[in-house]
């Protein structure tokens, strides 16, 4: 039974991360229909260049751990934000009129041209954070050791959930946001500035992905080139597993995810364990078409 | 002239690339042969995306099959390779029909995700070795070369025309197909699903046949790489590869069977090109990818839209 | 006649356009490696070590007099990659080809080079049936599987451990390696209380590493890469939890302490065969200096100092038999080369396979630095 509820522990670290990243995947795909193959790359970006600004200004040693952190975070959000705006002038504001398809297809030049871009100015090897930022305090929950860091990471994605959500339910900016994604055309009629909205999610989606770039650098020490490309893969299951388009459906699917492996991986075996979660991802679909969470929209006829 | 347009270009074409082993040497008759079995390939995805609009991105799944199918019977029963091709195809229909009839209700990107999730399962249940006839991450070697009465097809120059002849009869076939009622059936659910199956096209089986065939055409192909290679393993399996096909079929311009020809030699053949920037060419790749969407967004040669002699019908005639 | 012309011209305008240049006067080596892809790290270093050892060999004037000339070709480390890179290689009019890493990407271009009579010496191509095909142009500077699982059985059973878990990372080379040393440590009474894959690339194992606590084994073996190695130290001394680890050759690298941090790294083992560090030879005393100087740090990964190998054996080989014949290198190399490389002695025995027990065990000390055992 401990066995069982550590390895819940384990999933759930490793499904925050998930979360985090399928929250960006989630929202670009509600407004655009888009599937942005590119996002595990911005994410890549993020972590690297959360790596750099670490590595030269040394945010946390003026600021202490904690508000250095968060200036970190802030300003990879931003550079990644900013680089997530551009790529959707550049590459797929001229093909959102073609075929869906067409902006997937581009979607993926995308992440090609990232991930080697990324390996081009860091280099292909593996490059490590600056160890030690944050101090490695292990808690003691119910007799199982817990490093604090996972907890902080869990607490990130969750309090990040939240604010987007309170943002896209509550706000002006956020009605906006939904009814763009319901309907472009009509939400230009009602004088919406559309290009704008999309921007904007082009702001905030890849930014969350930066965020988590951050944390991952930042608790596992270790990144390079390749990772965006498993770590998008897992966000965007995680994010149709939930029901793609709908916030909370991100979070509900990415940390399910991150459960279904550790379990699967501890109960049945490690070997097949991306496998395991692959055949219930398809089990769960077949019986509920539209995710977990997702609504069951009626086709247009 | 302009009538003949058409079946001049194929004849221009076809004797361009028919005599390409006379001035090329073994690396570039390589890369065209890779062009030729991806072209293939493609061509038995437009299958699915392109003629019936169903988001596939796991054609990579059928591919293995077939290639396995293959490597496996040759390597333990020693069946000739050239005998095995409507195996492979067969084996890699009927495991297209088993994956594909629950999930065949899906939409859109869900329906995407799951095809993702299939060539992911294949290809980890492939590197665990599953039932012991996989070879597990090694791969299955030592597969034969094909024969043809006594003639062993071993260097490039000699597989390019295996490659392409295969080609050649599967763009007739699919030409031929392209006019019959099945396919402007499956057009129709491209189109417009809901309409289609309000004017009594069966969605669901018109959808599932698209996959049989799809699959049956990817594992002959399957089965032509192996002999090529000689080994397989599965990281040649991969999703990534799945990707590239339906790069493909999307760039070259979806449902068309020219285009994605020509999507094949983009495709696959630029990164060869590009080789010139050595540990940049990945890069230059894909802002070209990015570029070619931009400035074409419906793809470089999308389907003509179909013309009917409609003036030659009479009144009282039955009409197709 | 006239069409003879006309063929002449548009060959030759082809044969320009395809890079043929003049293949006289010069020697032409092949690299194939990674440069792009997951295993680019390997493959850029690999060009950097073969490139830096070309110019000084033509600055000092070159081999026999004549000047060499490296081609390299992407591999993408992936198969199909792989054939295309070697076609193009093997008609470029080249003597030899070093490279390339990973077994089935090497065996993927294998049978091309042995069709144009190309020597092949690869570096990292570890599985044991690449040179058992009886091809006459393949050598290979890596050791085998077999014989690091042998290394790897002793040294567990040196170490007096009797509860071993195996973990591996369903690559080809891990598997087989970690497959290779259970056959020996079951035949040797050890017991295996756990073996199984993680998926390689990933950031977290402690899923796994909980298993492996739950299975408590004596000593851990992990057969897999650096990266995924340097990440079970650190998770594993989070969790809190002691046990030895003992990894294979693809640990070697110095990032994995920068991955694990210096403090989990401390204690971990891992065979290898020495790298140019560790050896007081004025080869890898000349070779460290200028790579230093050149690129301002030591060669991070084994394989590539193994393609640095390569590259001696083949310029010792062709220096010697002053001629470019194939046969005649490649009998040269079977049966008469024998010189001191980067990684210790090099010769190689009829099957293209290195000779020698190469395998030396390092601990990782409280410095994370690598020290060689006795």
């Amino acid at each position: 039974m401990e066995f069982f509820f550590e390895q819940l522990i384990n999933g759930l670290a490793v499904g925050g991360i998930y979360a985090l990243i399928a929250l960006g995947y989630t929202m670009v795909y509600g407004v655009m229909r888009l599937i942005n193959f590119a996002h595990g790359d911005l994410f890549t970006i993020g972590s690297y260049l959360g790596m750099t600004i670490l590595a030269t200004w040394a945010v946390a040693e003026y600021l202490g751990p904690f508000a250095g952190i968060l200036l970190l975070i802030t300003m990879v959000m931003f550079l990644v934000g900013i680089i997530g705006v551009i790529l959707e002038r550049v590459a797929y504001r001229p093909v959102r009129q073609a075929d869906r398809l067409s902006a997937v297809v581009s979607a993926l030049g995308a992440s090609i041209f990232f991930s080697n871009l990324v390996m081009l100015i860091w280099g292909p090897r593996f490059r490590v954070y600056p160890d030690d930022i944050l101090p490695r305090i292990t808690l003691n929950i119910l007799g199982l050791d817990v490093p604090l860091l996972r907890i902080l990471v869990l607490l990130t994605s969750l309090s990040l959930m939240g604010i987007l959500y309170f943002f896209v339910q509550k706000t002006k900016t956020g009605t906006a946001i939904r009814a763009v994604a319901i309907d472009h055309g009509a939400s230009r009629l009602m004088g919406i500035n559309v290009n704008r909205i999309i921007s904007l999610v082009f702001l905030i989606g890849p930014a969350l992905g930066g965020a988590a770039g951050v944390m991952i650098g930042l608790y596992y020490g270790q990144v390079n080139f390749t990772m965006g490309w498993s770590y998008g893969l897992k966000a965007f299951i995680a994010a149709v597993l939930g029901g793609i388009g709908n916030i909370p459906g991100a979070m509900l699917g990415g940390l399910l995810l991150g459960v279904i492996e550790a379990l699967g991986a501890a109960f049945i075996s490690t070997a097949w364990k991306d496998g395991i979660a692959f055949i219930v991802l398809i089990l769960i679909l077949i019986f509920r078409p539209t995710g977990l969470l997702g609504e069951r929209v009626a086709d247009k006829v | 002239m302009l009538k003949y347009k058409n079946p001049l270009m194929v004849l221009v074409f076809s004797a361009a690339i028919f005599s390409c082993p006379f001035f090329l040497n073994a690396y570039w008759i390589d890369v065209i042969n890779n062009i030729g079995l991806y072209a293939i390939l493609a061509l038995s995805l437009n299958f699915i995306v392109g003629y019936t609009g169903l988001f596939h991105m796991g054609h990579a799944a059928f591919f293995a099959v077939g290639a396995y199918t293959a490597a496996v019977l040759n390597t333990s029963y020693s069946i000739p390779i050239l005998l095995l091709l409507p195996v492979s195809g067969a084996a890699a229909a009927l495991f297209a029909y088993l994956v594909a009839r629950p999930i065949i209700h899906l939409r859109g990107d869900y329906l995407l995700i799951v095809t993702i999730a299939i060539v992911e399962v294949v290809r980890i249940a492939l590197v665990n070795n599953v039932f012991g006839l996989t070879g597990g991450s090694n791969g299955i070697f030592g597969i034969s070369r094909p024969e043809f009465f006594g003639l062993t097809i071993r260097r490039p120059h000699e597989f390019f025309y295996y490659i392409w002849s295969f080609l050649a009869i599967s763009v007739f076939l699919f030409y031929m197909l392209e006019r019959s009622r099945f396919v402007r059936a499956l057009n129709y659910i491209k189109n417009d699903e809901v309409a289609a199956e309000g004017s009594g096209v069966d969605v669901a089986y018109y959808k599932l046949i698209a996959f049989v065939l799809g699959a049956f055409w990817a594992g002959m192909v399957g089965n032509i790489y192996a002999s090529k290679m000689t080994l397989i393993s599965p990281e040649s399996f991969n999703f990534w590869e799945s990707v590239i096909l339906f790069v493909i079929v999307i760039l070259g311009g979806s449902g068309s069977i020219r285009g994605v020809i020509l999507g094949a030699f983009l495709i696959v053949g630029l990164p060869e090109i590009f080789r010139q920037f050595a540990g940049a060419r990945m890069l230059v790749f894909g802002a070209a990818m990015v570029a070619m969407m931009v400035f074409r967004p419906q793809g470089f040669l999308p389907p003509l839209p179909r013309k009917y002699a409609t003036h030659k019908i009479k009144p009282g005639d039955e009409t197709l | 006649m006239k069409t003879r012309v006309k063929f002449l011209v548009l060959s030759l305008a082809i044969a320009l356009l395809m890079g043929v240049g003049s293949a006289w006067a010069e020697i032409r080596i092949g690299l194939m490696c990674p440069l792009t892809g997951s295993w680019a790290s390997e493959g850029q270093d690999m060009r950097d070590i073969v490139l830096l050892m070309a110019d000084e060999v033509n600055a000092a004037g070159g081999i026999n007099g004549q000047k060499v000339t490296v081609l390299v070709e992407d591999d993408g480390g992936d198969p199909r990659t792989a054939v295309s890179a070697a076609n193009r290689l093997a008609t470029r009019d080249i003597t030899a080809v070093i490279g390339t890493y990973g077994s089935s990407i090497t065996e993927a271009a294998q049978g091309i080079y042995d069709d144009f009579g190309i020597i092949q010496i690869a570096n990292g191509a570890t599985s044991i049936r690449l040179t058992q095909k009886g091809l006459k142009y393949f050598f290979r500077t890596s050791p085998r599987d077999d014989e690091q699982g042998r290394v790897a059985s002793e040294t567990i059973a040196d170490m007096g451990y009797g509860k071993v878990a195996i973990l591996h990372d369903n690559t080809s080379y891990a598997r087989g390696l970690a497959d290779e040393t259970r056959g020996l440590l079951e035949q040797d009474n050890k017991e295996i209380v756990f073996f199984d894959a993680l998926t390689p690339g990933e950031r977290d194992y402690s899923t796994i590493l909980s298993r492996l606590r739950r299975a408590n084994p004596e000593v851990v073996f992990f057969t897999g890469y650096y990266p995924e190695a340097g990440l079970l130290l650190r998770q594993k001394s989070e969790m809190g939890w002691d046990v030895p680890f003992l990894g294979g050759d693809a640990t070697n690298n110095p990032d994995l302490v920068s991955i694990s941090g210096t403090s989990a790294a401390e204690g971990f083992y891992f065979l290898s065969p020495p790298v140019p560090q560790d050896l007081d030879t004025p080869q890898a005393r000349d070779f460290l200096s200028s790579f230093n100087e050149k690129y301002g740090s030591n060669p991070g990964s084994i394989w590539a100092v193994l393609a640095g190998d390569g590259f001696l054996v083949l310029s010792e080989a062709i220096k010697a038999t002053g001629s470019l014949d194939k046969d005649e290198l490649a009998a040269y190399m079977h049966n008469e080369l024998s010189i001191e490389g980067l990684t210790g002695a090099i010769s190689f025995d009829q099957h293209g396979d290195r000779v020698g027990e190469l395998y030396r065990l390092y601990r990782v000390d409280g410095q994370g630095n690598f020290i060689m055992q006795e």
